[in-house]
């Protein structure tokens, strides 16, 4: 009996240390990572980049062309893909449910969420690019919206599906039309799983840039004419990163630093938005 | 066990329901699927009283129920056969309007589902859709149906706060007050106080008795007691089969069927 306890607690302890271990493996890489992004991107840190154009190799100069090209950008896939994805996520939460059709859509959905976005890029490109016959804020936008689409359409579609089904029937025994059950009842009930589902999507394009590379491309000037090729942070960092000039490095350690604090505040307005309701 | 019905039964006294039948069941059959969970009922409802469905679960009874408005036709795979007329008119047959039906037979579900939004316009919500009323007109019909509904009192002064921040007997008060406000001929209620506390449900039992004499109540209850102290009239549902329907003091004093008397005994179930 003594024997039998004592051998439970020693595999517990081990595999409390292994699971520890690979938490501690894990975590380690990512302060890492943090730290270094801080910690070089806080050096470079100026009211410069606000103010000044990405720079010629020795140059002075900031990131505001790129801040202003990545908004835009952004703002234009987002405003493209967050409304067909809602629409969408309702269509198969709502009306398709567990038909053929819709879980088809969802599993090819699935496939969507999960494709390697230099693929969407490239897509984007022949689409969009090679047909004007030049690269585009507006097919960058583009390439961002089909990003963002399948990570709307799926929280919609889950955000939705987790309202009580008697919450419809209440409301659809009260006489009241689908639409109108839909818009007033269940929307209410699971928005804040949809805004959550946008703003994870947002800060997950913010920070795309193989999509870029192949649609807006980069642009040394100010520009908010997304008819022509657009500046944005991504693609600023990966050009200036790969470089050999260190003020390059710098501008793009601050870059990165900046995006993944946006990013980081989308999380925690997500988490202060997910928060368990207390009610006044 | 007889005695207790004996009490329960003097609460209310005895009035025999036998107005003008509001809804008719004619071999009625229901079916999950292929699975057949009805068999065959029929009965009649008297109009303006309380009819209680009792039986064991899994006996058909919220089924029966649930067809009454035909809020089963939410689920693809589940149908009916039979007939449910309402004033002589069948409402399961397809011409018969989803929307008009809905707009006569309210219903009132076992867990309270008040929407995500004020006191008020959970219950002038469905209210708006129906009727043109003025600012001030709505206000009167929300304060009657709140009233109706016993839950006036509490919420007067709170009507512009989230529904939510009731408590669970309010939010069922809520949900019978928004059926009630829509001025509905039947209302169903689906174990309407089987997740509420002695006082609130003894508070709905009230305001169930006040109401029936303008609505028509089918209640389906597992809570025998109070089958015996509100309903008029009594059925009893064993296996999706109707076993026996009769006038309450009949079906918990007198059953003809030996299953009944088990059940309404305690025997079993």
């Amino acid at each position: 009996m003594e024997r039998i306890i004592w051998r439970r607690q020693a595999l517990n302890l081990v595999v409390m240390v292994l699971a520890s271990a690979a938490t501690l493996f894990g975590l380690v890489w990512l302060v890492w990572l943090l730290w270094t992004t801080v910690t070089e991107g806080m050096a470079a840190l100026s009211p410069k980049l606000l103010t000044q154009m990405t720079p010629p190799p020795g140059a002075e100069g900031g990131l505001a062309n790129a801040f202003v090209g990545s908004l835009l950008i952004v703002t234009l896939g987002t405003l493209i893909g967050t409304p067909i994805g809602i629409l969408a996520g309702t269509y198969l939460a709502e009306f398709g449910k567990r038909s053929k059709v819709a879980e088809t859509i969802r599993f090819v959905n699935d496939i969507l969420l999960s494709a390697p976005s230099i693929v969407i890029g490239l897509f984007v490109y022949e689409l969009a690019v090679r047909t004007v016959g030049h690269f585009s804020g507006y097919a960058g936008g583009l390439a961002l919206a089909l990003i963002l689409l399948p990570v709307v359409v799926r929280t919609t579609d889950e955000s939705l599906r987790l309202v009580p089904a008697t919450l419809r029937e209440a409301a659809l025994s009260l006489g009241l039309p689908m639409w109108k059950v839909v818009l007033n009842i269940v929307y209410r009930a699971g928005a804040t799983g949809i805004a959550t589902g946008v703003l994870l999507a947002v800060a997950r394009i913010s920070g795309e840039t193989a999509p870029l590379l192949f649609t807006a491309l980069n642009n040394q000037f100010w520009s908010t004419d997304m008819g022509t090729p657009m500046a944005n942070v991504p693609v600023v960092i990966f050009q200036y990163a790969m470089s050999p000039y260190d003020s390059w490095h710098a501008l793009a350690w601050a870059g990165a630093l900046i995006v993944t604090a946006f990013v980081l505040g989308l999380s925690i307005v997500v988490r202060v938005l997910l928060r368990p309701r207390t009610y006044r | 066990m007889t005695v207790e019905f004996s009490q329960a039964l003097a609460e209310k006294p005895a009035e025999a329901a036998d107005g003008p039948v509001k809804l008719a069941v004619r071999d009625l059959e229901f079916f999950y699927g292929k699975s057949r969970a009805l068999h065959g009922i029929t009965f009649d409802i008297p109009a303006n009283s309380i009819t209680a469905v009792i039986g064991p679960s899994g006996c058909g009874k919220s089924t029966l129920l649930r067809t009454m408005n035909r809020i089963y036709e939410l689920y693809p795979d589940q149908h009916t056969r039979g007939q449910i007329l309402l004033d002589g008119e069948d409402l399961l047959s397809p011409t018969f309007k989803l929307s008009a039906l809905r707009a006569r037979v309210g219903m009132v579900f076992q867990k309270p589902t008040p929407f995500n939004l004020s006191i008020y316009d959970n219950v002038a919500f469905a209210l708006r859709h129906y009727e043109q009323l003025s600012r001030a007109e709505t206000h009167q019909r929300v304060a009657l149906a709140l009233k109706q509904a016993a839950l006036w009192d509490e919420v007067k002064d709170k009507l512009k706060r989230s529904a939510l921040s009731l408590s669970g007997g309010q939010q069922q008060r809520l949900c019978i007050a928004r059926a009630l406000a829509v001025r509905p001929e039947v209302i169903l209620l689906d174990e309407p106080t089987s997740a509420l506390d002695p006082v609130s449900t003894a508070k709905i039992e009230e305001l169930v008795i006040e109401q029936s004499a303008d609505y028509t109540f089918v209640v389906v209850t597992h809570n025998l007691q109070q089958a015996a102290r509100i309903a008029n009239r009594t059925a009893f549902m064993l296996n999706g089969d109707l076993i026996e329907v009769g006038d309450r003091e009949r079906i918990f004093l007198n059953p003809t069927d030996e299953r009944t008397r088990a059940y309404v005994t305690g025997r079993f179930g």
